[in-house]
């Protein structure tokens, strides 16, 4: 895969405010690259910056190799799918897919082409003499899409954009963007705070926090292998320990020392340890080291979730298994469920 | 959109031109000596010292009362009638606020001067209740016909108002008092009068407003003896040439203005 | 019990609307009478409007109105759209001095933001005109179309603009295409305010216009001394204008919403209507701007400041006529504002005022003396009113009108006993509440000095003081009316027993109304004299003296006194009057052998300013 966008130490400044403090990031072609993090990380001004609504204090944003940061929006191969859609309220359906082809003075008979066929891949055929106004949430989303499509870009930019969608909606939405993804074959830089919508969809995930890149990877890295605290705890839930590496493979944790797959760190370094929910199994309290009393069972539908209360501290334990509340139990984990992380401060 | 910024730069330089610099001119004109040359900046007080003299402390006190009984009448005539519209279909209220707003758009002049054809010694209004066998009445050059001026310009500021925040509130609540026992002077007293509160302050400053500040309705319907904060101003500039003193009386009017609307606004807020 | 309460609220409504709609409709009505009466309608006709249209006063008002409002409008509305759809974008520091900056003239006294830009005018030395009433008006309408349209420019997605570049328009063409169309509503309800703002607008362009520049508000001021039903058709006319506009705005939506839902290629539609629509406005206006340029088209134009109410509007279109020139006719209310005017650098070519005013102008260097071999009919000019004190020799003055001040009283209500108790009368219990002072200090002081035996001119700062108190006691004890002009028509009516009049307006009432006679007092009365004067910065000064000398001339003369009533200067328009018109109406000749009668002199600044605030004391109290 080629490289299409390099974001070379970007930094951002708003009033006094430093919202993105030196972010460096690639960007492949016919990728699907999702910004995640919570609200105030810098993840829309980061999109932004790519669209040319901002521009950035500090540092260079490389389009195939060119610097862009300097360049209008209206001149960039960028297009962008917004938060609100920001559908034109005065225009119908078609008029508002075809605005973009009308400002590039296209011949009426392509626009029309053009902008059929759009509507019918995202799936509102006969819908073009609507008022957009009137449409429900979804089509107005798929309006939007189709609005920015029809344009060719290279890249497709998308802000949070299945966020005023209800639950069901936003699944079906998860589904369709991939797929038009995948039959457009283009880059789609989609902004969220929502991780289940991230993991579920991107080829890569970027986990960014305070204005930093947390992490780079794939859904599965992200998940598996948080490589902080920020990332472990804001990407599913977590059971997160301070602990100290003995040696490589051998981590110590709770008063005891457990054997691990992670390597790398100096001896003795203080690391935090992630334990999720759903990899600790409830068993008898012989069989385990750690052990404790159940305080609370809460059922979720697939699972229980299970606080067990234990010398140190409460584990949130996700399982079939039923548990009583008062019971003693041990909580037991393979090597392969210890994830060792640096650990950092504030976290 | 930054590149929207700069199409406030005209107006930033036309509002400094336009409005800051002349309302700079007037307290530099009422803080110096008087004299039509302001530029040698002989600072004073004697303007302010002037005012304090009971005769124009007493111009201050007339305006300031008609303004407030102007306030008050357009209060008790028009809070029914915005409230008659409230409860009225809305097409018809459509137009009914349409009818009240049409008398606004068309010159104050025009329509004082017809005023004073119908208030005048042997004017219509005469004719009709000497017709009756009553009158004739001295109407012209009184309180009363200034008054009635002054009302039949501004009450239509005062009903709008009013009628928006009637409007706007949700005929549930006065439903949801019934349900909980209130009766409908209650209801009023509690629900609808408190709802409306926003619209009355906002009626009750723009007819006081207007009303302090007028000149030309003291100055046609009350004759020459009339003189209200609005004609001394006037006089100041038109007539008698010391720019300087009614330079000091627009500061006053001004800042009595501002402490006004301060409070209303406080008035307002409390409410809230 | 529910009828009713539904019955009383319709009548309560019904009730408010005729008190609102009631002056409309008196105008309306009476705008089609026959006779000048405005209380008895005497039948159909359509002359006060043929009357309009031949005003020429009057159709120029019209034009500034249209022109000014049109012109303000749509700078103000492009001026305040730009500027609120630059305020949502501005950071916070900006937009609150702004909004709050903007909120000033809304808020404040239109009459504190008139005198505030008439200082700034004054200040920087721009002559007060048709620009100065321009700015001025941009400036008040600009606010009102901010605020109209900044709150739709908020309510906006602020991505939409956004959303156009990001598919490939500039900035400008997601302004137009995008924005514009979505605040249109705003916009235009802006606009509409700002024209109607604009266009009935009087304290404000009262006091930053001037050299002869008026709109439909200040006409209307300067006639309502007067009544004058021209008036009348004028508001008929404007009311008329303002009703359809505010109708088309608030029926044209409601057509078109139905229209929507018809057909849906709408907005090719609506472009093309607002491009007629502009494209309609702005040929009206270069037409009455084309109109009026054709008409004044390199002509010789002559500045006349006159007091109100004193010409025969026909001789001025006379004048512009046999001399092919134009005629800016400018009315004052009284000496003292002229004088204000003047001193505040307004520039007029020839001025009307009275002898103490003439008096001081030439000792401020005003005038330029009269080049009287120019002035062919001077020989008509009647020996009593030449040479006075105020122009010894006649250097600078021409004279115009004089007369004597005195009671115009009603036979049928004042005996010929009382009346001879002379300035007394006004003091009389009997005529409580019956009696109108004029409405100038001057006048006042010199009626109070002349009941006290002092002379007129005192400067003796106790008899002052005791003529000051003796217009208090008046006041308190009498209830006079101070009146202007508009004594006239009350008098003309009978409204009043007792008014203080001039001797012209005397002659004019008692034609009209034959129970009013006109007395001098014994003890003495002001003898006055009203000159033409050129000033020094007169710009035509050949036409100026055309002008004086066409006033003499007998006919003019003869026609100026017979329609405004005051002495005639000219002998044979004297005699000729006392054969006719004013035949046996003795206020028409003026006691000149009063021996306590005076003529006003100049007054120095400090006693001028004595009067100026005594009066105003009197007035306020």
């Amino acid at each position: 895969m080629n490289k299409l966008i390099e974001l070379k130490n970007l930094t951002k400044n708003f009033e006094d405010q430093q919202v993105l403090r030196g972010i460096n990031l690639d960007i492949y072609e016919n990728e699907f690259l999702t910004l995640l993090g919570p609200s105030g990380c810098g993840k829309t001004t980061t999109l932004r910056i790519i669209a040319g609504f901002e521009e950035p204090s500090d540092g260079q944003v490389l389009f195939n190799g060119i610097e862009i940061s300097k360049v209008p929006p209206y001149k960039r191969e960028v297009n962008t799918v917004f938060q609100k859609y920001a559908l034109f309220p005065h225009m119908n359906v078609f008029e508002n897919i075809a605005f973009g082809l009308n400002i590039k003075k296209m011949d009426k008979n392509v626009i029309r082409q053009k902008v059929e066929r759009m509507l019918k891949l995202v799936g509102l055929e006969g819908f073009g003499s609507r008022d957009v106004t009137l449409l429900s949430g979804g089509q107005q989303q798929r309006v939007a899409i189709a609005r920015a499509l029809v344009n060719e870009p290279k890249v497709l930019l998308l802000d949070e954009p299945l966020g005023a969608l209800d639950a069901k909606m936003r699944k079906d939405m998860q589904r369709e963007l991939k797929k038009i993804q995948q039959e457009v074959g283009i880059t789609f830089i989609y902004v969220t705070h929502d991780q289940e919508e991230a993991l579920s969809m991107s080829d890569t995930v970027v986990v960014m926090n305070d204005g930093e890149i947390q992490q780079i990877g794939s859904p599965t890295d992200i998940y598996n292998e948080p490589e902080n605290r920020f990332v472990a705890s804001f990407i599913g839930e977590s059971n997160i320990i301070d602990g100290i590496m003995i040696k490589d493979y051998l981590v110590e944790f709770d008063g005891f020392q457990f054997e691990c797959v992670d390597k790398g760190f100096e001896d003795n370094e203080a690391i935090e340890v992630v334990l999720r929910p759903e990899d600790l199994d409830i068993v008898e309290p012989d069989r385990a080291k750690i052990t404790g009393t159940v305080r609370s069972v809460t059922f979720k539908g697939v699972h229980y979730e299970i606080l067990v209360e234990t010398s140190a501290r409460t584990y949130m334990i996700h399982t079939t298994d039923f548990a009583p509340v008062g019971r003693e139990v041990g909580l037991l984990f393979g090597p392969e469920d210890i994830h060792v992380m640096c650990r950092m401060g504030g976290y | 959109m930054k590149h929207f910024r700069k199409l406030t730069y005209p107006y930033i330089l036309w509002s400094a031109l336009m409005i800051a610099v002349p309302l700079i001119l007037i307290a530099l004109y009422a803080f110096t000596t008087s004299g039509n040359e302001v530029k040698t900046l002989n600072f004073t007080l004697d303007n302010f010292a002037k005012i304090i003299e009971p005769t124009y402390l007493n111009v201050f006190w007339k305006s300031v009362k008609m303004g407030v009984v102007t306030t008050v009448i357009c209060l008790v005539v028009g809070y029914p009638l915005a409230y008659i519209i409230a409860r009225c279909r809305e097409e018809v209220q459509g137009l009914l606020i349409l009818g009240v707003t049409i008398p606004t758009w068309i010159n104050m002049l025009l329509r004082t001067y017809a005023w004073m054809n119908l208030l005048a010694d042997h004017g219509i209004v005469n004719n009709i209740l000497g017709k009756l066998g009553l009158g004739p009445l001295s109407l012209m050059y009184t309180d009363f016909s200034v008054i009635l001026g002054m009302v039949c310009n501004f009450l239509p500021f005062m009903i709008i108002p009013i009628h928006t925040s009637l409007s706007k509130m949700d005929h549930s609540l006065i439903e949801a008092a019934y349900d909980l026992g209130a009766n409908p002077v209650q209801t009023f007293q509690k629900i609808i009068l408190k709802m409306s509160m926003p619209g009355v302050l906002n009626g009750c400053l723009m007819v006081f407003l207007m009303s302090i500040s007028t000149f030309v309705i003291p100055k046609l319907l009350g004759g020459g003896q009339y003189v209200l904060i609005g004609n001394l101003i006037e006089s100041q500039f038109i007539s008698v040439g010391d720019w300087n003193f009614g330079s000091a009386i627009s500061l006053l009017l001004a800042a009595v203005i501002l402490i006004f609307m301060k409070v209303m606004k406080k008035i307002d807020t409390k409410e809230n | 019990m529910k009828r009713l309460r539904r019955f009383l609220s319709r009548f309560y409504m019904a009730l408010c609307f005729i008190f609102f709609y009631l002056p409309i409709l008196v105008t309306v009505i009476y705008s089609f009478n026959s006779s000048k009466s405005l209380t008895n309608f005497t039948g159909f006709s359509l002359r006060w409007y043929e009357d309009l249209l031949s005003n020429s006063e009057i159709m120029s008002a019209v034009y500034v109105s249209v022109t000014v409002a049109l012109l303000s409008t749509v700078i103000s509305t492009v001026l305040g759209t730009m500027t609120a759809l630059g305020l949502s974008k501005s950071r916070k520091f900006l937009r609150e001095y702004l909004l709050n900056v903007n909120n000033i003239p809304i808020l404040n006294p239109d009459i504190v933001s008139a005198i505030s830009l008439m200082l700034l005018f004054s200040s920087i030395g721009m002559p007060k005109g048709y620009w100065t009433m321009l700015l001025a008006h941009i400036s008040f309408c600009t606010p009102f179309v901010i605020t109209s349209v900044y709150p739709k420019v908020r309510s906006l997605d602020p991505n939409l603009a956004n959303a156009a570049m990001d598919l490939g328009a500039t900035p400008f063409q997601a302004l137009t295409k995008v924005i514009l169309p979505m605040i249109r509503p705003g916009v235009f309800a802006g606009a509409l305010l700002a024209f109607t703002m604009s266009f009935d607008d009087f304290v404000i362009s009262y006091f930053v216009s001037g050299n002869g520049v008026k709109n439909i508000s200040i006409i209307v001021y300067n006639m309502t001394k007067r009544i004058n039903p021209t008036i009348n058709a004028l508001s008929t006319i404007v009311i008329v204008v303002i009703v359809v506009i505010l109708l088309c705005v608030n029926v044209i939506p409601v057509i078109r919403k139905k229209k929507k839902n018809t057909e849906n290629s709408y907005s090719k539609h609506r472009k093309r209507t607002y491009i007629g629509a502009a494209a309609a406005c702005l040929i009206i206006v270069c037409l009455v701007a084309g109109i009026w340029a054709a008409g004044k088209g390199g002509k010789k134009t002559l500045y006349v400041y006159n007091a109100g109410e004193y010409i025969d509007p026909d001789l001025l279109t006379q004048f512009e006529d046999e001399y092919d020139c134009t005629v800016i006719y400018d009315t004052f209310e009284s000496n003292e504002m002229m004088y204000t005017k003047l001193s505040s650098g307004e520039r007029y070519d020839v001025l009307v005022p009275s002898d103490y005013m003439i008096e001081r102008l030439i000792r401020e260097e005003y005038l330029q003396p009269i080049q009287w071999d120019r002035i062919t009919n001077k020989d008509g000019l009647m020996s009593e009113v030449m040479d006075k004190s105020y122009d010894p020799g006649n250097v600078y003055s021409v004279p115009y009108f004089w007369g004597t001040v005195g009671i115009l009283y009603d036979t049928t209500q004042v005996s010929s006993e009382d009346i001879s108790q002379g300035w007394d009368v006004l003091m009389n219990p009997k005529y409580k509440g019956n009696l109108y002072m004029y409405d100038s200090e001057r006048d006042s002081f010199m009626v109070a000095l002349k009941a006290l035996g002092y002379s007129m001119n005192t400067h003796n700062e106790e008899e002052i003081q005791k003529a000051y108190d003796w217009l208090i006691a008046q006041r308190d004890t009498m209830n006079p009316v101070y009146a202007g002009d508009d004594v006239i028509d009350n008098m003309i009516s009978g409204n009043k027993a007792l008014a203080i009049v001039y001797s012209g307006d005397a002659s004019y009432i008692m034609s009209e109304n034959e129970n009013m006679d006109y007395y001098t007092p014994g003890q003495g009365t002001n003898l006055w004299y009203d000159a033409m004067v050129i000033t020094k910065d007169c710009q035509e000064t050949e036409l100026a003296h055309q002008f004086i000398d066409f006033m003499l001339r007998d006919d003019v003369a003869l026609a100026n006194t017979e329609y405004v009533g005051y002495t005639s200067v000219v002998a044979s328009a004297y005699e000729a009057m006392q054969e006719t018109t004013y035949a046996g109406i003795g206020a028409y000749v003026p006691d000149i052998h009063g021996a306590n009668n005076e003529i006003f002199v100049y007054q120095d600044t400090e006693i001028k300013q004595l009067f100026a605030e005594l009066w105003t004391k009197v007035k306020a109290q």
